[in-house]
């Protein structure tokens, strides 16, 4: 008999796993608020492994005592199961080992493998780059516009010859704006969980469709952030217009074909928002998304601490 | 005193603008502006030969050469940074991704098309 713990713990992981990322990723919501919905992702993905992981752990270990922590007690002290401990324990056992194991070892592998990368292109920048008019940009030679931040102990931020040729100082202050607010809320922390776990779980659509929420969602975060320092009469035109030049170069505007409404793809979700801005999410909304993400890792923590129902 | 960067930036200036391989005693001289040791020079070396930036010879004394031009160098960031993948997104936050020359198009419509002013939510 599964103790009902375990089946809980279960549902939930199932709901985790499809459902609710399905949702969050088709919600208006998001774009209206995008730190709020960032918060809602980390919860979501924070409590889907708790929840798995934790569904395996309580099953497995069923025979030691109907609750995570009167069976862990059982184990450490060397008491004999209470009931006999058959094959689907064992196999439930070694899955929650294997998953917790895979989860954090490829985080690990990821933190490791991004720092030696970015490590590899400091080095390359520190090389070929000079100062720019700002004490923590560079100006790299390059036809493309091309702006990015690498973040770090040591954080850099580097501007093409091409961007700075393409577009006036507003605009050129406005990108800056954009990668500095990333590099200030260390939004590559919050990527870093989801580009680990796709790649721990490509089988799980979730992974892939959350992964690409938070990309654009940080996008966006930093829009804002940027749009919050710009002076000038028409902030949001300025940032939208730097980033249509960055996506496709400059040139004249070209012959508009079909609806504009919807581009489809995460950028023209940018500029679409920064032209036509949607209205900011009430205040009861915002404490309704929190409430629930809090009662998203709440509930999973407790099921597992708490003695079994 | 220079940081190790500065130090590593202008050996790699010497070593571009010399037409041939360098021996240390031939760099310390050409900065002789900076007053460095030898044994720093050879740090400095060291170090961009880890990096893979230099490779020198086996004559006596050894040579010292740049393994690729500057433009080498920033071409493959460059290639590296527009060729990103998904992963890479962790690695550098790069401003805008590349679009379909559609996308771009109509990108620059709707910018066209929202006028000059400041929209309003």
């Amino acid at each position: 008999m599964l103790p009902a713990t375990a089946a809980a713990l279960a549902v939930l992981a199932a709901l985790l796993a499809w459902p609710v990322p399905a949702l969050l990723a088709r919600a208006g919501w998001p774009p209206r608020d995008p730190l709020v919905a960032l918060v809602c992702w980390q919860a979501l993905g924070l409590a889907g492994g708790l929840s798995i992981i934790g569904a395996l752990l309580v099953h497995g270990l069923a025979p030691w005592g109907a609750s995570l922590p009167e069976a862990l007690g059982a184990v450490l002290t060397g008491r004999p199961a209470g009931t006999p401990v058959r094959g689907d324990h064992w196999t439930t056992l070694t899955l929650a080992g294997v998953l917790a194991t895979e989860l954090l070892g490829v985080l690990l592998l990821s933190w490791v493998r991004t720092a030696r990368t970015r490590r590899r292109h400091r080095e390359l920048l520190e090389l070929v780059v000079q100062p720019a008019a700002l004490p923590d940009a560079r100006l790299l030679e390059h036809p493309a516009p091309v702006a990015f931040c690498i973040p770090g102990a040591r954080p850099l931020l580097v501007l093409s010859s091409g961007m700075v040729a393409e577009l006036d100082d507003a605009a050129l202050a406005a990108v800056v704006a954009h990668e500095r607010a990333h590099l200030r809320e260390h939004h590559h922390l919050y990527l870093l969980p989801f580009v680990a776990w796709e790649a721990a779980l490509p089988v799980l659509p979730a992974a892939a469709r959350a992964h690409a929420a938070v990309r654009t969602l940080v996008e966006m975060r930093a829009d804002d952030v940027a749009l919050a320092s710009l002076p000038g009469p028409a902030p949001r035109r300025t940032l939208a217009r730097a980033i249509v030049v960055a996506a496709g170069g400059a040139g004249g505007a070209g012959v508009p074909s079909g609806a504009l409404a919807v581009t489809g793809s995460a950028v023209g979700d940018r500029v679409v928002r920064l032209l036509q801005p949607p209205a900011p999410l009430p205040g009861w909304a915002r404490a309704l998304a929190l409430l629930s993400a809090g009662l998203l890792l709440l509930v999973p923590t407790a099921l597992l601490l708490l003695p079994a129902l | 005193m220079a940081s190790l960067g500065d130090l590593e930036r202008a050996v790699m200036d010497r070593l571009w603008s010399a037409d041939g391989p360098l021996a240390a005693t031939e760099l310390r001289d050409g900065l002789a502006g900076r007053g460095l040791a030898l044994t720093t020079v050879h740090t400095v070396l060291s170090r961009l030969e880890q990096k893979g930036f230099v490779v020198h010879d086996e004559g006596r004394p050894r040579r010292f050469r740049a393994r690729g031009t500057r433009e080498d160098h920033a071409a493959e960031l460059m290639h590296e940074v527009l060729g990103q993948a998904g992963d890479r997104q962790a690695v550098l936050a790069r401003f805008v991704g590349g679009v379909d020359p559609d996308e771009a198009r109509l990108l620059r419509a709707l910018l066209a098309a929202a006028g000059p002013g400041e929209p309003t939510a």
